[in-house]
């Protein structure tokens, strides 16, 4: 059956109920992307929800199944399809497992664009997605403030007094178990480099970079986006912070809100005009950014450019494999695991590179994880939207932490935190760290024994 | 209007009945969340289920059993989905007893060599809860990463190495099953391998879902071979390579598995998402396992490395490590989900014939795809002969599903005359139930039947598969007669 394109860019329901397509609004799910699944079912064991409820509505294949049947006109977009859609958490775990590379999380994110038109949010999920997706992540300034409220709360005492007198507990659990493990807020890069065109490489400059800093990264994470400049200055790049730079919109569009990602997505292209090479730290991220033609599907100008774009954008894993990094001298004695970011392994192919870092520091002693590039449950807010499916799938993952690892180590702020979580409720694991962090205190370790030779040497 | 709320369907008596049964987070009912059980991996036929359960225990199965056989309500087991024929297409509104949450590995006795599963237990984790200890499960269906072993002994799956270690029903020592009326049964034979009495645990093993519900399965596990070896042998035409698998037979290998691919397979798998670079001009490619002592080993290899040669092999390779076999492997065994980056539908068929007709029945399958317009990719256990065409097709397209069934049932045909077999591992389900005919007479599937009904007597369990329908046997004899006069 095809899909009739007037019915398609008509903003108004058809008076017909039983039209081809149930789908009314512009930038609908691709018919081509389902057209290559051929229900085999080889996603199903891959699937974290399919895997916690066995039921196919809540499986890749099932969810294709059902996009599919929306467009034929056997069902129609209500709370009833809403929620296997919204019930995944685009980790794509399926795409890896898809003989037929299937882009299910493409279909989900078009399918969740119609359900958020159909059925805009209200009451307090729609002041609440509109404070943080609208009024907060894009905007740095806003963030910085937000993140200097937290530093005060922190600070002044006030989280102390929060966690003696038990306010807490009126808060829902999973909302305090976050607060638990909120990390300390430290000064912005944003803040730091403002009127800094150019960080300059340490020694001789073999490359310039541009970085993304991220919106939640460089507030909740700036330490994180410091150690990323400085493992990449220390090897002999040049980063630039370009100035309008902002949120990737992953998370908008995650959450159905295809206009403000595809806004944000134009603001970056601008951006990083000027880049060649875009370094990100965020797994999540920089699969969204990758991923930026995908929104501009029935744009062809935007679409080109989003092309060009995406090609320049490099996890900080990957980039600094490909193009040789210094192996650090000095050692880390720990046992560590690495869990594969879902949008690191699943949507860019990165696995083997951050596993060879964590190879190259000298006193680790690493153990792969069974299971290690299953989801978490944190897939961008999802621990926040469906709670009591993030914890059943943290769970799971924590089962399978070696009893004896003193670090788990990854590639994403998200999974950071949700992993923190896990740590402090299972009691294993340790410490979360991202990799680029391990890299940077083996480094600082090798500047500190350098400059204390050279002062020996010196004094002599 | 279409932005309604959730839908207040009206909750029949039998669906809160079974709530109670089985919980209320157990239990699907709304039309959105049946749809996505309207097929399992046939999707030519769809049909809506009446309800979907999840029990957790044998006691739920037979309680649910009890309740729908009491008031007419059809029903019918469901594992993973998997299967290729039909088998778990609720065609008569049936209550689906989906078995995924009985899942565990109940017991592993590696002293007498048998593990203990429940249903919904899949199929490649057994194998991996039990390799540390040099153990593994011998059926491996290509879909063994996700189909359930319960699933297996409804259909006696087979797969890639069936051809030295036999299908499902080889490796299942006992079963724990829930009739049609609710009851529960245990039929074991102990480890004695000839019991006397009739072979019950044969019956109900590729009874596809008729007789009863496997609730709990003790299968055979093996050690693991001392060794194995792989080759990947590329052919610039068909009928050597079909030739060189004669020769290996006959040269009294036994191969652990022996697998062949057409050029239009090749074409799809390359496509897909584990290509491993074959050649696009090649006609056929085939890959050949084989395991045992590490004695011995290398000259089986050198005997299939002359055999290969001796029949115009373009090129011929050993796997070099574990890796690369498993890459050949991963590509072989996406094979059939792969097809779906060259075609928008395919259908897959099953029929067995002897090795000797391979060449024969290849070409007579080309000649079906001539005549229908539809490409035929071809990846199939060439060792015992069982086919698997692959008809392409295209559903948007009107009156090709209909062209690609009757396409299908052409190469069944095929496969009968040359004295073989319409199924070899994926059972009949509804897709092949008229085909039946090629291969039995009435009589033959009124004792069949008869069989059916000492377990089943209502047809509640299962109803519409397996055996063809009465309405339509008078238009299939005229068939078949016209067929064999014009012969």
């Amino acid at each position: 059956m095809s899909i009739k394109e007037k019915e398609l860019t008509t903003n108004s329901p058809p008076c017909a109920s039983n039209s081809l397509s149930n789908y009314l609004w512009d930038d609908h799910p691709d018919e081509s992307k389902w057209a290559d699944c051929v229900h085999c079912g080889m996603c199903l064991e891959s699937c974290p929800t399919y895997l916690e409820t066995g039921q196919e509505q809540h499986s890749p294949r099932g969810r294709v199944h059902l996009i599919k049947s929306v467009a034929e006109g056997k069902l129609e977009v209500n709370e009833q399809f809403m929620d296997p859609v919204f019930q995944c958490l685009d980790c794509r775990a399926c795409t890896t497992a898809c003989p037929a590379d299937v882009d299910v999380g493409g279909l989900i994110e078009e399918a969740r664009g119609q359900v958020r038109q159909a059925m805009p949010l209200t009451g307090v999920k729609r002041v609440v997605s509109n404070f943080f997706l609208k009024g907060l992540f894009p905007h740095p300034e806003r963030l910085q403030a937000a993140g200097g409220l937290l530093k005060f709360y922190q600070k002044s005492g006030l989280q102390k007094a929060v966690r003696s007198t038990g306010a807490l507990r009126v808060m829902p659990s999973h909302l305090a178990e976050m607060e638990a493990i909120m990390p300390d807020i430290k000064q912005s890069i944003h803040k730091k480099y403002k009127n800094v065109d150019v960080i300059p490489a340490k020694g001789s400059s073999k490359a310039q970079v541009a970085m993304l800093k991220g919106c939640i990264m460089d507030v909740m994470f700036s330490d994180i986006n410091e150690s990323t400049i400085n493992v990449l200055t220390y090897n002999g790049n040049d980063v630039t912070l370009p100035k309008n730079q902002t949120c990737c919109g992953a998370l908008h569009i995650h959450a159905g809100d295809r206009a403000t990602g595809k806004k944000l997505a134009k603001q970056n292209i601008e951006a990083f005009k000027d880049a060649d090479k875009v370094v990100v730290n965020a797994a999540g991220c920089g699969c969204a950014l990758k991923e930026y033609p995908e929104l501009f599907q029935n744009d062809p100008e935007w679409r080109e450019k989003a092309e060009v774009f995406s090609e320049k954008i490099e996890d900080i894993s990957k980039y600094l494999y490909d193009t040789g990094y210094i192996k650090p001298q000095s050692s880390i004695n720990k046992t560590i695991t690495y869990h594969d970011a879902c949008h690191l392994a699943h949507g860019q192919g990165v696995r083997h590179e951050p596993r060879q870092i964590l190879h190259d520091i000298p006193g680790v002693t690493y153990i792969e994880q069974p299971n290690a590039d299953t989801c978490c449950g944190s897939a961008g807010i999802y621990n926040i939207t469906n709670p009591e499916m993030a914890s059943a799938i943290l769970e799971r993952k924590m089962e399978n932490v070696p009893e004896d690892a003193e670090m788990i180590s990854m590639g994403n702020p998200g999974c950071m935190l949700q992993m923190a979580m896990g740590v402090q409720k299972y009691g294993r694991g340790g410490k979360v760290v991202h990799t680029v962090q391990l890299l940077d205190w083996a480094y600082q370790e090798d500047m500190k024994k350098d400059n204390e030779k050279k002062t020996a040497a010196v004094k002599e | 209007m279409l932005l309604r709320k959730k839908q207040k369907q009206d909750v029949d008596s039998d669906i809160l009945a079974l709530t109670k049964i089985v919980g209320t987070k157990s239990i699907l009912h709304y039309k959105e969340d049946l749809l996505s059980y309207d097929c399992d991996g046939f999707t030519i036929h769809k049909a809506m289920p009446k309800a979907v359960i999840f029990p957790k225990n044998t006691e739920e199965v037979s309680a649910a059993v009890k309740y729908c056989s009491d008031r007419n309500i059809p029903f019918l087991a469901r594992g993973a989905g998997t299967g290729l024929s039909g088998g778990a297409i609720p065609l008569n509104n049936e209550v689906i007893i989906s078995l995924v949450k009985m899942k565990h590995l109940l017991e592993v006795d590696y002293e007498n060599r048998q593990a203990t599963v429940q249903p919904g237990f899949v199929n490649l984790k057994l194998t991996n809860s039990i390799s540390h200890k040099g153990y593994y499960y011998a059926p491996d269906p290509s879909s063994q990463y996700v189909c359930t072993i319960g699933g297996n002994v409804a259909e006696n799956a087979g797969g890639a190495h069936c051809l030295k270690y036999g299908v499902t029903t080889n490796h299942i020592l006992g079963l724990e099953v829930v009739l049609p009326d609710g009851e529960i049964i245990e039929i074991s034979n102990n480890g004695v391998l000839d019991m006397p009495g009739y072979d019950l645990l044969g019956i109900l093993t590729g009874s596809e879902g008729t007789l009863g519900i496997v609730t709990k399965i003790i299968v055979r596990i093996l050690k693991n071979p001392e060794a194995k070896k792989t080759v990947l042998a590329y052919f610039d035409n068909v009928e050597d390579g079909s030739q060189a698998v004669s020769d290996i037979i006959s040269a009294g290998i036994i191969p652990a598995a022996l697998e062949m691919m057409d050029q239009t397979a090749i074409e799809g798998v390359e496509k897909g998402a584990f290509p491993v670079g074959h050649p696009d001009d090649i006609e056929a490619l085939l890959l050949i396992e084989v395991d045992g002592i590490a004695e011995g080993i290398e000259e089986q290899i050198d005997q299939i490395l002359s055999v290969c040669r001796n029949r115009n092999v373009r090129e011929v390779k050993v796997a070099r490590d574990e890796e690369e076999r498993g890459r050949w492997w991963a590509n072989r065994k996406t094979g059939f989900g792969a097809m779906g980056a060259i075609s928008p539908d395919y259908l897959v068929q099953d029929g067995v014939i002897p090795r000797s007709k391979l060449p024969e029945v290849l070409n007579k399958i080309r000649s079906i795809s001539d005549e229908y317009e539809l490409r035929i990719a071809n990846i199939f256990h060439a060792g015992d002969g069982n086919l698997h065409p692959l008809i392409l097709f295209d559903s948007r397209i009107e009156g090709e599903t209909d062209k690609a069934l009757k396409a299908g049932t052409a190469c069944l045909k095929a496969c009968a005359d040359a004295g073989g077999s319409i199924t070899g591992e994926h059972g009949v389900g509804i897709e092949k139930k008229e085909e039946m005919r090629f291969i039995f007479s009435d009589e033959e599937i009124e004792a069949q039947t008869a069989i059916r009904d000492v377990f089943n007597p209502n047809n509640l369990l299962n109803q519409g598969k397996l055996f063809p329908t009465p309405s339509r046997c008078m238009d299939i004899k005229k068939v078949i007669k016209e067929t064999a006069v014009t012969k």
